[in-house]
């Protein structure tokens, strides 16, 4: 019963096999494992194969083996071995070791209270020197020699703190010569686990586990110790290290030349593409101004008629009541104008999105190739911090509205282009071949096939864009957006708690009305589906 | 009107990068399947097939997964383009036509069934088995009105207003097959339209689909990984094998006299009662010793489940006739040997 089938995998399958009954009668097949263990190690492989047996019959708990090497070579035998979590885990380890053992046999352990003593002996001479000088003047010494004395005192006890860490040193260097033991004891044990494993590992994919005894990783690994643990060391253990080892030499001019090369840049290209910027900063504000004429211009009980009706028919009562609400909170302080241009950028950003990112998502959903183009842009355009492209679009657009759009346009934009892309992809293959099997043009393709069936990822795009766009409102009121985010801004100016925590909130209730309607809406269109 | 609707001569599909290369190294110097992945890394889907399918016939292609079946089965409406060969359908060079040619051609006269239904789930069941008629600019009001007769022949009066995910599997493959007759096309293409389907409810549609072909007098390509289903439907079977086409001919052709090893060991599980006939088994009159006192009568075409029939009731052996005239005899012996297959 005791026996497992630790062999079964290397077990010729023909032969054995119909004479065997039960799973308790298979023979562990010692050659064949014997063998690949062999392979695997390399050099030594007698050793391991032995270890690794006493390894495998282990029926539970950990199985005891000391391997001397690992031991004693620690880091370079696991470089030797290509075992690198432990080569790099044991390196750091016994780095500690080292730095406790240096500390206590070289490192001068007194010397920053003995500084400090011999700072505070000079000050009390000063003190003394005044006091003679004051008496010589005919005035009062007491005043200089009570300093005096008291810092004589203090130089005292931080002599007295340098004696007891000089006569900590030696406690040091025992606690790091233990810890070293420890560490070599530790490894010597784990080793032929950790290779045992690695072994396991190697079997699965030979070509990508390391295996046998390689000169390469034996020369890498000593490469690496030499060039991480003495530098190292030394930093920890010398008082006072060259300047050379704590800060890196960089030269000023670099910095000042590339930034001034960059400006003068920026500065000829918003020159050169002036009328093209001005085009685009038009358009955006018409676009803009179309919405807003819509929102302000109307009178106010049509526009929060209208959106409470819209509210009620795509989302149900309930988010119409909240709608409702929020209106009235947003109106009763007087946000009403503001929070209306607010939702005129944000509109304005969202139109922008969906127009140009929708054919952009089914272009890169068709194109593999325009995909892996465009996914680092994407990604740069999401993860680049609103701060850094605000300073080009000032220099190009300028303040006010339409640059603060366009700065919401490249935040809001990868969400509906991405989920667009994944959306046209995971259009099933069988349902496509079908409308061709009928004689579908590829526009019929498009409009017929693959768009409906992208659409739910299309509208969690667009709703992700709408939310991203809300978000920027607060950054783009530091190039001249206006609407709630200004609130905020000058609430942060005057660090006024109230007006801030106020305009916050009315943000927070145009999130969420436009959320609500927005998912309300989509959910409708999937249940007429 | 004797021109076959189907026409394939020396069709080869290379599949990879260097395609072209390899088909050309493939004819030139004869390369190996095994060569051209190794040199080319090219596989070869489909190698130098060439078969007709006479108008009205139900053509079965069978082979299991892998066999290139499938692929082959998707040059007949260009779905996939051939590396070399010509295919023509109703006498037409489908390789020569122009994109929209061949669109008219698909939506005109081709129907096509597959295996996962794939059907559009956004669309009514009415307007699914209506789009071919669409793609083709029909009007609607038309286009409906051929749909719901489609969809009577198939059975499914009543569901033509449910989407397709309301229908069972059983029923959503009805729509595909009644889209696939929409256009009235003068082909259909069935891509292992009942494998997916429980066992029960692909008996039932290989008989309705056998009746309704008959009926409507289509030319069917039927796909199929499973040998009885070949049998039940087919008039012909082409069995496939790693891209080639080991064996044509009818079910008792290829039950009788399997062309090698590999259609042997398929056919070996076939029940021969409704497949061979008299003729294949039946000897000489001369070989049986006595006279023939009034045994039964059974044409030569009669199957050995009827001879079964009438030898039971009889001791005498069972005289075959060719109109009339007898022609051989059935003892229970060569019955017996000719149901096990082992003496043809």
């Amino acid at each position: 019963m005791t026996d497992i089938p630790l062999g079964a995998g290397t077990a010729p399958p023909a032969e054995a096999a119909p004479q065997v009954a039960a799973a308790s009668e298979v023979e562990v097949d010692r050659r064949a494992l014997d063998a690949s263990i062999a392979d695997f190690a390399g050099s030594n492989g007698a050793y391991y194969a032995s270890t690794f047996h006493r390894i495998h019959e282990a029926a539970g708990g950990v199985p005891l083996t000391f391997n001397g090497a690992a031991a004693l070579l620690g880091p370079i035998w696991a470089a030797a071995r290509g075992v690198w979590s432990f080569f790099w885990g044991f390196l750091l380890l016994e780095i500690i070791a080292w730095v406790q053992i240096g500390r206590g046999a070289w490192g001068d352990l007194g010397a920053d209270d003995l500084a400090q003593a011999d700072r505070q002996a000079d000050r009390a001479n000063q003190f003394l020197a005044d006091a003679d000088a004051a008496r010589a003047a005919g005035e009062d010494p007491a005043r200089f020699e009570t300093m005096a004395d008291n810092l004589m005192r203090a130089a005292e006890r931080s002599r007295e703190a340098a004696d007891a860490a000089a006569a900590d040193a030696l406690a040091i260097l025992l606690t790091g010569l233990g810890l070293l033991l420890v560490l070599k004891l530790v490894q010597g044990l784990t080793a032929n686990l950790v290779y045992e494993r690695q072994y396991s590992a190697w079997r699965i994919a030979p070509e990508r586990v390391p295996s046998g005894l390689r000169r390469t990783n034996v020369l890498l690994g000593i490469a690496l110790t030499l060039a991480i643990a003495p530098l190292t060391i030394y930093k920890f253990t010398v008082e006072s290290p060259l300047i050379e080892m704590t800060t890196f030499p960089a030269d000023p001019d670099h910095y000042t030349l590339l930034a001034r090369w960059l400006e003068t840049q920026i500065d000829a290209a918003a020159a050169g593409g002036a009328g093209w910027f001005d085009t685009i900063v038009g358009a955006l504000r018409s676009i803009l101004n179309t919405l807003a004429l819509a929102l302000m211009g109307a009178p106010w009980p049509v526009v929060m008629t209208v959106i409470c009706v819209v509210a009620w028919r795509s989302a149900g009562p309930r988010v119409a009541i909240f709608t409702a609400a929020a209106m009235a909170y947003i109106a009763f302080l007087g946000y009403w104008e503001i929070a209306m241009e607010t939702v005129a950028l944000v509109g304005a950003a969202v139109i922008i999105c969906v127009i140009v990112g929708i054919p952009l998502g089914i272009w890169f959903g068709k194109s593999q190739r325009a995909y892996r183009f465009a996914e680092p842009v994407l990604d740069l355009m999401q993860t680049l911090p609103a701060f850094v492209y605000l300073i080009p679009i000032i220099a190009f657009f300028g303040t006010g509205n339409p640059p603060g759009i366009l700065a919401t346009i490249i935040f809001g934009m990868p969400p509906v282009i991405r989920l667009t892309a994944l959306g046209m992809r995971g259009v099933p293959k069988s349902i496509k071949e079908a409308a061709t099997a009928f004689g579908a043009s590829r526009w019929k393709l498009l409009t017929d096939v693959e768009v409906p069936l992208a659409l739910p990822s299309i509208m969690t795009g667009v709703n992700q864009t709408i939310l991203m766009c809300l978000s920027m409102v607060v950054i783009i009121s530091l190039i001249g957006g206006g609407g709630l985010g200004k609130v905020i801004l000058e609430a942060l100016q005057y660090a006024a708690k109230g007006p801030g925590l106020l305009g916050g909130v009315a943000i927070l209730l145009c999130a969420m009305v436009i959320d609500r309607i927005v998912q309300g809406a989509f959910r409708r269109a999937d249940h007429k589906k | 009107m004797s021109e076959p609707a189907v026409k394939l001569s020396g069709v080869w599909k290379v599949f990879g990068g260097r395609a072209q290369e390899a088909m050309s190294a493939i004819q030139s110097d004869g390369l190996s399947k095994a060569e051209a992945l190794e040199r080319y890394g090219c596989v070869v889907g489909v190698q130098d097939a060439s078969f007709e399918v006479a108008r009205g016939e139900t053509f079965c292609i069978m082979g299991l997964s892998g066999s290139g079946k499938s692929t082959l089965v998707r040059h007949i409406n260009r779905l996939i383009e051939p590396t070399t060969g010509r295919i023509d359908v109703l006498g037409r060079d489908l390789g020569a036509l122009s994109p929209a040619a061949l669109r008219e051609v698909r939506a005109r006269h081709i129907g096509m069934v597959f295996q996962h239904m794939a059907l559009m789930p956004h669309r009514s069941v009415r307007d699914n088995v209506a789009y071919p008629l669409e793609v083709r600019g029909v009007p609607k009001s038309r286009r409906w009105a051929v749909s719901d007769h489609t969809l009577k022949l198939v059975n499914l009066e009543g569901f033509e207003d449910r989407l397709p995910d309301e229908l069972s599997g059983g029923m959503q493959q009805r729509v595909g097959i009644a889209r696939a007759l929409a256009s009235d096309p003068e082909v259909l293409l069935m891509d292992e339209p009942f494998s997916a389907l429980d066992p029960l409810i692909r008996l039932q549609l290989q008989d309705q689909f056998k009746a309704l072909v008959e009926r409507l007098g289509k030319t069917t390509l039927f796909i199929t990984h499973d040998l009885d289903e070949a049998i039940r439907i087919g008039h012909r079977i082409a069995i496939m094998k790693d891209g080639v086409i080991v064996q044509i001919g009818t079910a008792e052709e290829i039950v009788t006299n399997p062309a090698d090893d590999y259609v042997r060991e398929f056919v070996q599980g076939i029940s021969r009662l409704k497949l061979v006939r008299a003729h294949t088994i039946m000897e000489p009159i001369e070989s049986h010793p006595g006279p023939l006192n009034g045994g039964p009568r059974a044409d030569e075409s009669a199957d050995l489940d009827h001879l079964i029939d009438l030898s039971v009731g009889s001791e005498e052996p069972v005289i075959i006739t060719d109109g009339g005239a007898p022609v051989g005899i059935v003892t229970k012996a060569t019955l017996l040997r000719g149901i096990q297959g082992g003496r043809a």
